[in-house]
C-alpha cells in the first residue's frame, strides 16, 4: 500500500494519521516512504481522533479544474500548522481565519482519499 | 566565485503564442530551434549543446527530441523546473560554454496547449499536489498561492490595489508588444471587479495558460561577433531548490538565501539595475522577489510598489513584455519569458517597448509550486 492509502485506511474509521519516524521522531505531512529529515524508513502511524494546529492563512476557492467539486464551490481552504509540527492543506469550518486555534480531523472521500477538515 | 568569463547570450527567440495549439510539444520546440538557426546563421552541426524544458513532451523526452529534430550534441539538459528553467539552462549552458564541452548551446523551452493540457497537468503535477491537493478541489496553483497572497497582504499591508498596480502597468507594457496574447486596456476598476478565483486572487491576478515556446543561444564572445549577433554578457546567477523547508509558510523565496552572493558575484547593487523582469504567475510573487532579492526591506514590499512606477516611463521598467500575466503562459517557456524580454532590451531588439539605456537587468524565475509552495528559485544579472 502507498502511504496514501495507508493514511486512508485510518482515516475510514475516523482516524488521522500522521507520519512519525522511530528513528528521529520528526512527524512528517504529506506522508512518505521515507523520512525527510533522517531517510530512514523506520516510520510508524500515529493515530489519533483528531490533532491541534493553527491556521496559517485561507482562501475561498472559487474555481476548480476537477468536475466533482463544482457543485460544492465556493469551498474554503486553509494552511493550518498541526502542533506536532507539519503543515496540512484543509478543509476549513466557516467563522475560521488566520490565527484560529482548529481541530483537525480525517475522513475518507469517495475515491479512498484521505480529506483534512478543521474546525474551532 | 568565478565569473563566466567571455561567455555572452544572444539570439532572444519567441515562437508567438496561442490560446489552444493542436500541435505537439515537440513543434513548438522544434520550431524554436528552426528559430535559433535563422537569427544566428548557424547550420544545425553547429550547435552542440542543447537545453531543454516542457512538461508536455511525454512520452518523448530530451533524447527522442534531439532524434526529432535531427540534432546530435555533445552537452544534452533536461530541466523540468518550471518558472526557474530558463536561468538554469543559461548558467549550466554558460559553464559548459566557458569550460569548452560545447561551443554553442540552444536553450529551449516550450508546450503546447490542447483542450485538457493544463487539467491534466495539474492533476498529475506530483504526488503531493495529486494526493493531498486536488481532493480539495484545490489542484493547481491558484490555492496555493491564494493562500500565500492571504499571508503576504497581512505581513506587509499589501492592497489588491498594490497588486493591481502591477498587473496594470505590465498591460501597458503588453500593448506594446505584438507577441502578448492580452492586450486590451487594464483599468484599476476592471481590475478591482474581476470575477473571484480563490480569494484574494480574481480573474487578472491569474495567467492564462497557452502554447508557445522561447529560445537563446549561449556561446563565446569571440562567435557572437563573428556571427554579428548582438548579446548580453553574464555576470552573476544563483539557484536554489526547496529553500527554507522550515518556513511553515512561504512568506520568503529561496532568493533570500542567495541574494547576497548574486549582487557580490555581479559587483553592483540593485540600485543599479535598470530593468527587472520577475517571474509573475501571480503577482504576489513579484512582491517576494522585490524583498528576497534586496530592492526592498523584507515586509517593505507593499511600500515599494507604492513608491516605484513600473510602466512605460517609469522609473523601473518591470516584466516589460507583459509578462506572464499579459503575455500568457505557455508552460515551460514562462520560465524563459523574462530572460528573452530582458535580452531582447538589453540588445535593442524591443521594438515599441525599448527602454533607454539598458546596462544592467534583473531576470528572476520561480517554478514548481509542489503542495504548498514553490520550491525552485533562480535569478541572473545581465549586462550589455
Amino acid at each position: 500500500m502507498t502511504p496514501m492509502q495507508q493514511m486512508s485506511a485510518h482515516a475510514a474509521e475516523g482516524r488521522l494519521a500522521l507520519q512519525q519516524c522511530t528513528g528521529c521522531g520528526t512527524v512528517q505531512y504529506p506522508p512518505r516512504q521515507l523520512c525527510s529529515a533522517c531517510l530512514a524508513d523506520a516510520l510508524e502511524w500515529r493515530a489519533t481522533d483528531g490533532e491541534a494546529g493553527e491556521v496559517l492563512a485561507t482562501t475561498l476557492l472559487h474555481h476548480s479544474h476537477a468536475a466533482e467539486f463544482y457543485a460544492r464551490l465556493p469551498l474554503r481552504i486553509a494552511l493550518v500548522r498541526f502542533d506536532a509540527g507539519p503543515v496540512a492543506v484543509c478543509l476549513l469550518a466557516e467563522g475560521c481565519t488566520a490565527g484560529t486555534r482548529v481541530r483537525v480531523t480525517a475522513r475518507c472521500d469517495d475515491h479512498a482519499r484521505t480529506v483534512l477538515m478543521a474546525t474551532p | 566565485m568565478i565569473g563566466y568569463g567571455d561567455v555572452v547570450v544572444c539570439a532572444p527567440v519567441t515562437i508567438p503564442y496561442v490560446r489552444r495549439s493542436d500541435k505537439g510539444a515537440t513543434w513548438w520546440l522544434g520550431s524554436a530551434l528552426r528559430k535559433l538557426l535563422e537569427a544566428s546563421g548557424l547550420t544545425k552541426p553547429r550547435i552542440d549543446g542543447l537545453c531543454l524544458s516542457s512538461f508536455t513532451l511525454a512520452p518523448d523526452g530530451p533524447a527522442p527530441f534531439v532524434q526529432y529534430v535531427g540534432l546530435s550534441p555533445r552537452f544534452l539538459e533536461f530541466l523540468p523546473t518550471g518558472g526557474a528553467c530558463g536561468v538554469m539552462a543559461l548558467r549550466r549552458a554558460a559553464r559548459v560554454v566557458q569550460c569548452g564541452d560545447a561551443d554553442v548551446v540552444a536553450c529551449i523551452a516550450g508546450d503546447t496547449n490542447g483542450p485538457n493540457s493544463f487539467r491534466d497537468l495539474v492533476a498529475q503535477f506530483s504526488s503531493f499536489s495529486r494526493d493531498f491537493v486536488w481532493p480539495y478541489g484545490a489542484g493547481g496553483p491558484n490555492a496555493s498561492f491564494a493562500m500565500l497572497t492571504d499571508h503576504a497582504m497581512r505581513r506587509t499591508g499589501a492592497t489588491r490595489e498594490d497588486f493591481g498596480k502591477l498587473c496594470i502597468a505590465q498591460r501597458q507594457w503588453a500593448q506594446r508588444n505584438p507577441l502578448a496574447l492580452l492586450r486590451d486596456e487594464l483599468t484599476m476598476q476592471a481590475y478591482l471587479a474581476a470575477r473571484p478565483i480563490a480569494s484574494p486572487l480574481h480573474l487578472f491576478d491569474c495567467v492564462m495558460p497557452c502554447a508557445g515556446a522561447e529560445g537563446f543561444l549561449v556561446m563565446h564572445q569571440a562567435q557572437a561577433s563573428v556571427l554579428g549577433l548582438p548579446f548580453a554578457r553574464v555576470l552573476a546567477t544563483i539557484e536554489r531548490h526547496n529553500g527554507f523547508p522550515d518556513d511553515p509558510l512561504q512568506w520568503r523565496g529561496g532568493w533570500a538565501m542567495d541574494a547576497d552572493v548574486l549582487w557580490r558575484q555581479a559587483a553592483i547593487g540593485p540600485d543599479a539595475i535598470d530593468l527587472v523582469q520577475t517571474y509573475d504567475d501571480y503577482p504576489v510573487i513579484s512582491l517576494l522577489q522585490f524583498e528576497d532579492l534586496g530592492f526592498c526591506a523584507k515586509d517593505a514590499g507593499a511600500e515599494f510598489i507604492r513608491h516605484n512606477e513600473f510602466g512605460p516611463g517609469g522609473n523601473l521598467p518591470h516584466n516589460t513584455g507583459g509578462g506572464q500575466l499579459s503575455a500568457g503562459q505557455a508552460g515551460a517557456a514562462g520560465g524563459y519569458l523574462g530572460l528573452v524580454e530582458a535580452l531582447r532590451q538589453i540588445t535593442g531588439q524591443a521594438g515599441e517597448r525599448q527602454v533607454a539605456n539598458v546596462r544592467h537587468a534583473l531576470v528572476s524565475g520561480f517554478g514548481m509550486i509542489n503542495y504548498d509552495r514553490g520550491l525552485c528559485t533562480a535569478a541572473a544579472v545581465l549586462a550589455a
